[in-house]
């Protein structure tokens, strides 16, 4: 009998080995898209511990996932020989720095106001980004050649998809457990309680604002290895990487997907870029589907596909669950 | 240097369509409590009505008429069948339903009408040029500032002049207590939400011929005006008013002074005033 605290670790567990297999049933073209679905999972996750998890709807996570895309690009075009595992960091290290120094500007605000500054921004970046041809390429966006793997024992080539979706699928895969462990943790929990009363947590005496700075520098650097390995995929980087749509792609993919569970995001970035590839051969209107969907749950499924899977799943067991989403609950504004 | 006054003036016609878009925001902002994220779909909903209507009738004044009222029935129905339904679930839904909407809209632009710029050319004493203080300049952006003008004064005098703008106003202290007193405060809401549907409509009309009509540019208007909202301060009419001026002169003379920097100069200001003055420059203290 699995006790209730395994059962989390042995789906990772299963995820892994799951994945491990992919490679030898998938052929190159869908390996590839598994490969975008485990970055943008990476991406979801991190979002959704600002909405999901403390009640921060953002419009600007696009802002460190940009940062962390094009920090691997410049690093890589700019300093030869580097080794992949310094451009990582270096992506790491430049959006905890960006997340702390913004965070400490945009969460003067709650609710409202927040996703507004938030979204602005959002926008400054995107600006900047555009305009500041020499570092970033503007329009033409920069292109860049995945460097070699060193290991220390050896060395191995990345060129491959095969290759390079074993390195995707360890380090994003244990960045999501990562994610995974925080919400188990004491800062995880108290995050949790802030979005429930933080009044009583102040009262607690937790300071409330740097667990939320915490929160925000943390998720800003998930979303920026998100946005490393997006361009180490692509082997491109581009202003759209910084965009609001960006944004905008990550919060259909968390709320789609269900903001009640930690695993929804993983699924709603699953079911967009799979409708993303096979509906954009069939129409080039596939953003209206995905915005009719998103506003239909908005006013019906407020917990998205996560909270239809769990209604499923106690009604074949039997079970009466509530199935309350943690969205739902008002950002305290 | 001569060219000073004509960027004054391009930055007043700026400040004028600026103040247009956030006094509709910031109403419903402050009376609701809702972010109306589709303000500026809205926005764009009205240029290319109008776009459409011009291409009709080339009537201008009616398409300044009958965009706001058609706006105004989109607002009220969005407001009754949409936002009313997730207002149970507090303001983080109301801001995703908008934004929803938002994407909805602007995608249902591009298809009905075209990825890609509509120029609206307006004919008649609109179009032409006038003389003023020694220099040439296009009627055109005069006329839009003397419509925010004329608009900021009618709202400040319906708000604070009538027995409309006190009910308006207690509904926001204490929408229970109105209610109990015999008001309809669903009703009320439904109206303030459907004028600023309408308001958004109005100035995207004005818009188009200014600024051509794009898919872009809710979007362009939007990031303007949250900005506006937020030096200017939260809900705040006048507020808005003083903003949209900073603003408006503000991208005008950076585009002259410092070419490069332009872009950001807007977000400068807005970062200053959130490290001075968080609530903005006339906004309340939360």
């Amino acid at each position: 009998m699995m006790t209730q605290r395994n059962a989390p670790v042995a789906l990772i567990a299963a995820l892994f080995a799951l994945g491990a297999a992919m490679p030898f049933v998938l052929k190159p073209y869908h390996l590839n898209m598994l490969t975008e679905i485990i970055l943008f999972a990476l991406y979801a996750v991190s979002y959704n511990l600002l909405l999901g998890y403390a009640g921060l709807l953002s419009f600007g996570h696009a802002m460190f996932f940009g940062m962390g895309a094009f920090t691997v690009a410049v690093s890589l075009i700019h300093i030869p020989g580097l080794s992949i595992w310094s451009a990582i960091g270096l992506a790491l290290a430049m959006t905890t720095a960006v997340g702390f120094v913004t965070g400490g500007l945009l969460l003067r605000h709650k609710g409202s106001y927040f996703a507004l500054l938030t979204l602005a921004f959002n926008s400054l970046f995107y600006a900047v980004a555009t305009k500041w041809h020499t570092i970033t390429g503007g329009d033409d966006g920069l292109s860049v050649t995945r460097p070699d793997l060193a290991l220390g024992f050896t060395t191995v080539s990345l060129a491959g998809i095969e290759s390079f979706y074993a390195f995707t699928l360890v380090i994003v895969g244990a960045a999501i457990a990562f994610c995974w462990y925080f919400t188990q943790t004491a800062m995880g929990q108290t995050v949790l309680m802030m979005r429930e009363n933080e009044e009583r947590m102040k009262f607690l005496g937790y300071n409330t604002n740097i667990s939320r700075l915490i929160l925000f520098t943390f998720t800003g650097a998930v979303a920026g290895l998100a946005g490393a390995f997006y361009t180490l995929h692509f082997q491109f980087c581009s202003q759209s990487a910084i965009s609001v749509d960006m944004t905008t792609t990550v919060l259909l993919m968390t709320f789609v997907g269900g903001t009640g569970t930690f695993w929804g995001p993983m699924l709603g970035a699953m079911v967009y870029i799979i409708l993303q590839n096979y509906l954009s051969d069939i129409t080039d209107r596939w953003p209206l589907f995905m915005g009719l969907i998103f506003v239909f749950m908005v006013l019906f499924i407020p917990g998205g596909l996560s909270q239809i899977i769990q209604s499923a799943g106690n009604l074949l067991a039997g079970r009466r669950g509530t199935g309350k989403p943690m969205a739902a609950k008002e950002a305290s504004s | 240097m001569s060219d000073i006054p004509v960027f004054f003036l391009h930055g007043l016609a700026y400040a004028g369509l600026l103040f247009l878009v956030s006094a509709g925001l910031t109403l419903v902002f402050g009376m609701m409590n809702v972010l109306n994220f589709a303000h500026a779909a809205m926005y764009m909903l009205g240029a290319y009505f109008s776009y459409t209507m011009l291409q009709a009738t080339d009537r201008f004044w009616l398409s300044l008429m009958v965009c706001p009222i058609l706006l105004f029935v989109i607002g009220a129905l969005i407001e009754r069948f949409l936002l009313r339904r997730v207002h149970v679930f507090g303001h983080l839904h109301e801001l995703l339903l908008t934004f929803g909407l938002a994407y909805i809209i602007t995608e249902v632009v591009k298809w009905v009408w075209g990825n890609f710029p509509l120029a609206v050319n307006i004919g008649g004493f609109l179009g032409d040029t006038v003389e003023i203080i020694g220099i040439t300049y296009p009627v055109y952006r005069i006329f839009i500032f003397v419509c925010a003008v004329l608009v900021g004064t009618v709202m400040a005098l319906i708000l604070y002049k009538t027995r409309l703008g006190i009910i308006l106003r207690a509904a926001v202290n204490d929408s229970e207590m109105v209610n109990a007193l015999g008001f309809n405060v669903p009703l009320v809401f439904m109206g303030v939400f459907a004028f600023g549907a309408a308001l958004s409509g109005f100035a995207g009309v004005i818009a188009g011929p200014l600024l051509t009509t794009y898919p872009g540019m809710a979007h362009d208007i939007l990031i303007d005006a949250f900005v506006v909202i937020v030096v200017g301060g939260f809900g705040s009419l006048g507020g808005a008013v003083v903003a949209s001026f900073l603003i408006g002169e503000l991208q005008s003379f950076g585009v002259l002074l410092f070419p490069k920097l332009s872009v950001a100069l807007v977000y400068l200001l807005m970062a200053a005033v959130l490290i001075v003055k968080p609530s903005g420059l006339f906004g309340e203290k939360q």
